[in-house]
């Protein structure tokens, strides 16, 4: 099966980990993978703060990079669901609209891809120690993917999981609210580093990079000894040890 | 008499305009709506699983629930009274007291025992008003009542105060078994279907779920606020 | 109060929520109590998703064809003898009750909790021509007599108060004696008030739903004030905002289950009372006189544009619970009485962008307030189109957010621009990174530095280490 990969802005600079522990997890589940080379960001940081005019350009750029795709994969469930957002962007406009929902219809965030599409349930994990997950806003509301990374997550041999207290509070990451309101947005993250401690967990695990940059971010600040996942890592490992 | 209406045309022509159109004049239908889920709640429950469903919800909402025969009617309601404290009694003036054979309870009985006895009378006036806050336990009727959410419906007249369940520091409701219903969906048509049979809707209807409370204090939960501190259900079977 | 609170600007009121260490406490245990009961309340009830599609097309039915349904109660309300002003705004508002007050030389007036009568500042309008004007509400009442504090929730207004502050307003204010637990609390209150309401002239509610097809309306309250407000007092004079409208029984009963849920979890309140007219003639108890006053108050500019889903709110404030902005800042943070994303959506629309423009920015669009509305409105979608009208029709962006923004969509649009600028951000980055983390960064990166790490961008980036992959240059 022929897969195209969105890596995502923040994937491709400051998370290439997370980007080839993708690409070997699907290649290993038979995947062949595809990187378009002219991917650009889906202009969610514009589009949220409300420069729509501006990201058009970008989600235009983004709609016609992947036109040729049969499956889009994404290692993010916020970029995902932004491509799955383009086609009300651009409603009423009859050349972007269709165009914007075909390409909804064939993006698919990593996890949801593999329980969904390959059918696959167990990826052959191991990984030794104590974990928790944090699930993010849009992949889980507003993509509606809640089950897919616990069904994956449960079949990973050595992984303990305790479930994160508090789970449906947003860790105040936001794109730019983060920056905007970094005031709100720092209470927001202590309260979520200090649902992770009281797990006692080792791995913080996530499937958005954007929610774990913030969180591990701030986890690094205070000098916490706990390890930030992505759950494509976390899938992609073979060994009782990470790293 | 018909009250006064002002300033309406403009400020329904103002509406209109914003919505993009003419003013609506040819009377409008309620669409079909597409979803009806409150039918669906309870539609399958017996009398009997309606009854037991009132009964769990009463212990939620801090309510005492007893049942009783018409027969046994006199007794449990003495002793409901007793248990509050005795008088003085409230109660609306109603013919199916009557019906129940309370009579001799609330005009001999108890004034045989010193319990002070008042039934609302429309013709004395505010004393009605004086008399129920001052009484310890008001007694009314339900017309409806609710399973769900173990609530008594009343319906005001000039022979049934609306403040008999609300002053009094007790609150006693007498529930017959045939007035139970799943929920509010059925109390709603029934009242939908007096206005559209003619009938003049109540110029109060109660919906009364247990004794008065308030979580305005650190959420704490606090019984008696500005009603009764205590109610009661009794349950009659009349079926 | 009117709908704006306090003169403080944003960030101060924010970094006062922040520091209220007790307000936040009290806050966060809130949400987690009633969010919990919420949900249980839904759970039990079944079927949620379809409750909540017939409470969207119920609203959305009532807002398309307003005029009429307002028409046919206006009609049916003084077919019963009741009179209707309609009030366009606060003004009119204010100056048809106080002309009722006036005429019935009334000296007290009870009343029931309304957020429509805060908006308008209908109470200081009252004290104005000497009128007493006492809240009934157990929250209101405690915020009014200690010096009129505002509500810093939709449903449990002194929520960011704790028992023992509420003992010392009481013993300051009214000679309280006794201890901090709430039940004397509250049965000190009840003394006080069972008073007021006996002697009252006037009793003012707000209106929870109006009844168009019997010109009857709904009240829910728990404590029971609304019913002694309109039992007791000769005079009744009920608020409403021009949207709280339903066709029929039928509907109010559907909406009045949703609302109980959503806002405590509870099944059925204690009190709901429906109300048609004023007393019939031999009736005892009840208002001889009834007015009702129905207010636009910039209501109708909402109607027709892509706003106009936030007229069918109920009030419920699920969304203020759900909410993890509010959660740390409180209700007095978002400056109305209206908080929480209800109110970072409705407070602009009422009042203006130049009070409540930081509002819509306020929220990480996680559309927790969304997924618990039981009316479905969008309203994590309604904040982002507030930030679209805020940067493309109202032009109030900061000019260094329109310039980053201006090179974003050049650069985002432009692979090689991309290409070429997140090949250089690492030595871009190199004076700020150490151990792959930046601490301090530069520019709008300070802020995010200022909470967390940074990390720094990798020196071969994905698409290099792809490329490489692909010429079988680099196996990882």
């Amino acid at each position: 099966m022929k897969v195209t990969l969105f890596a995502t802005c923040l994937v491709d600079m400051f998370q290439s980990n997370v980007g080839k522990a993708t690409v070997e997890l699907l290649e290993r589940l038979g995947c062949e993978i595809d990187f378009p080379e002219s991917q650009v960001c889906c202009g969610q940081p514009a589009y949220n703060s409300g420069y729509v005019k501006e990201s058009k350009e970008a989600m235009k750029k983004m709609i016609q990079t992947f036109e040729h795709a049969e499956y889009i994969v994404c290692p993010s469930g916020s970029c995902a669901f932004m491509f799955h957002e383009y086609q009300h962007v651009f409603k009423g406009d009859p050349v972007w609209e269709p165009k914007a929902k075909k390409l909804a219809d064939k993006t698919y965030e990593l996890t949801q891809f593999i329980v969904d599409v390959l059918k696959v349930e167990d990826v052959g994990a191991q990984l030794e120690g104590k974990a928790t997950y944090h699930t993010s806003c849009h992949m889980t509301r507003l993509l509606g993917v809640k089950k897919a990374p616990m069904t994956l997550l449960s079949n990973v041999k050595g992984l303990e999981f305790t479930e994160l207290p508090g789970k449906e509070q947003c860790c105040g990451f936001g794109g730019t609210f983060s920056v905007k309101m970094s005031q709100i947005s720092e209470q927001m993250v202590d309260e979520k580093v200090h649902h992770v401690e009281e797990t006692d967990a080792e791995y913080l695990i996530g499937a958005d990079a954007g929610c774990l940059m913030n969180i591990g971010g701030r986890i690094n600040r205070q000098g916490k000894p706990i390890k930030v996942m992505h759950i494509a890592e976390v899938l992609n490992s073979r060994t009782f040890s990470f790293q | 008499m018909t009250g006064t209406i002002q300033n309406r045309e403009s400020f329904l022509n103002n509406i209109a305009r914003q919505l993009g159109r003419d003013r609506l004049k040819e009377p409008l239908q309620k669409p079909e709506w597409k979803y009806n889920p409150q039918d669906k709640v309870l539609a399958d429950a017996t009398v009997d699983d309606l009854v037991e469903v009132l009964e769990s919800h009463c212990e939620k909402i801090n309510t005492t629930f007893i049942t009783t025969t018409k027969a046994g009617l006199t007794v449990a309601l003495n002793e409901a009274v007793k248990n509050y404290g005795g008088g003085p009694v409230v109660t609306w003036k109603d013919e199916r007291f009557t019906h129940w054979g309370l009579n001799d309870l609330f005009n001999n009985e108890w004034p045989k025992q010193g319990l002070e006895y008042h039934e609302w009378d429309y013709t004395s006036g505010d004393d009605n008003i004086r008399r129920a806050e001052q009484a310890n336990v008001g007694i009314t009727i339900s017309e409806v009542t609710l399973a769900e959410s173990a609530t008594v419906v009343l319906f005001s007249s000039k022979d049934r105060g609306r403040t008999v369940s609300f002053l009094p520091k007790t609150y006693i409701a007498l529930v017959p078994k045939s007035s139970i219903v799943p929920r509010m969906t059925q109390a709603a048509k029934k009242m939908r279907e007096m206005h559209q049979d003619g009938q003049r809707v109540p110029a109060c209807v109660n919906f009364i779920s247990g004794p008065s409370n308030s979580a305005d204090i650190e959420l704490q939960l606090v019984v008696g606020v500005h009603g009764p501190f205590k109610a009661t259900y009794i349950l009659i079977d009349d079926l | 109060m009117p709908m704006k609170i306090g003169n403080e600007n944003f960030s101060e009121r924010v970094g006062k929520g922040i520091n209220n260490s007790f307000m936040r406490g009290a806050v966060a245990g809130a949400q987690d109590n009633i969010g919990a009961r919420r949900l249980h309340a839904v759970e039990e009830l079944g079927n949620w998703e379809e409750w909540r599609s017939h409470g969207e097309e119920i609203r959305q039915h009532v807002l398309e064809n307003l005029d009429y349904y307002l028409e046919q109660l206006s009609e049916n309300i003084a077919n019963r003898g009741g009179n209707v002003y309609f009030a366009s705004t606060p003004e009119e508002a204010n100056d048809y009750i106080r002309g009722v007050i006036k005429k019935k030389r009334a000296k007290k007036v009870v009343k029931s909790k309304s957020m429509v009568t805060e908006e308008i500042n209908l109470n200081s309008s009252l004290e104005d021509i000497g009128c007493e004007v006492i809240e009934t509400d157990l929250g209101e009442y405690i915020l009014q007599i200690d010096d009129h504090d505002p509500p810093s929730h939709i449903v449990a207004p002194a929520l960011h108060k704790n028992k023992e502050q509420v003992r010392d307003v009481f013993t300051e204010k009214l000679g309280y004696k006794k201890s901090s637990d709430p039940t004397e609390l509250a049965w000190h209150a009840r003394e006080m008030l069972r008073q007021d309401y006996l002697t009252a002239d006037v009793g003012i509610t707000g209106c929870n739903f109006a009844v168009a097809e019997t010109g009857s309306f709904a009240l829910v309250t728990n404590e029971g004030n609304a019913d002694l407000v309109t039992s007791l007092p000769k005079t009744q004079i009920t608020v409403m905002g021009m949207e709280r409208i339903v066709p029929s029984f039928e509907e109010l009963e559907v909406l009045v289950s949703m609302l109980t849920r959503s806002a405590v979890g509870q099944k059925l309140p204690s009190y709901v009372t429906v109300l048609t007219g004023p007393r019939e003639a031999q009736d005892v108890d009840g208002p001889e006189e009834f007015h009702l006053v129905i207010v636009d108050n910039g209501r109708s500019k909402i109607l027709g544009t892509e706003f106009q889903s936030v007229l069918q709110c109920i009030r419920c404030a699920a969304c203020v619970n759900a909410c993890p902005v509010y959660r740390h800042v409180g209700g007095h943070s978002y400056g109305s009485i209206y908080s929480g994303p209800i109110g970072a959506v409705l407070s602009p629309l009422l009042g203006g962008y130049d009070d409540y423009k930081e509002l819509p920015y306020a929220s990480t669009l996680c559309g927790a307030c969304t997924e618990v509305c039981p009316v479905k409105i969008p309203l994590h979608e309604l904040l982002h189109k507030h930030r679209q009208v805020i940067v493309e029709k109202e032009g109030r962006a900061p000019v260094s957010e329109k310039l980053l923004m201006k090179a974003f969509g050049l650069g985002a649009a432009s692979p090689t621009l991309y290409k070429w600028g997140s090949k250089l951000a690492p030595s871009a980055m190199n004076p700020f990174t150490t151990d792959d983390k930046i601490s301090k960064g530069p520019g709008p990166l300070k802020a995010w530095t200022d909470v967390r790490d940074f990390p720094a961008p990798n020196k071969e980036r994905f698409r290099d280490w792809y490329k490489n992959r692909e010429k079988g240059e680099s196996k990882s």
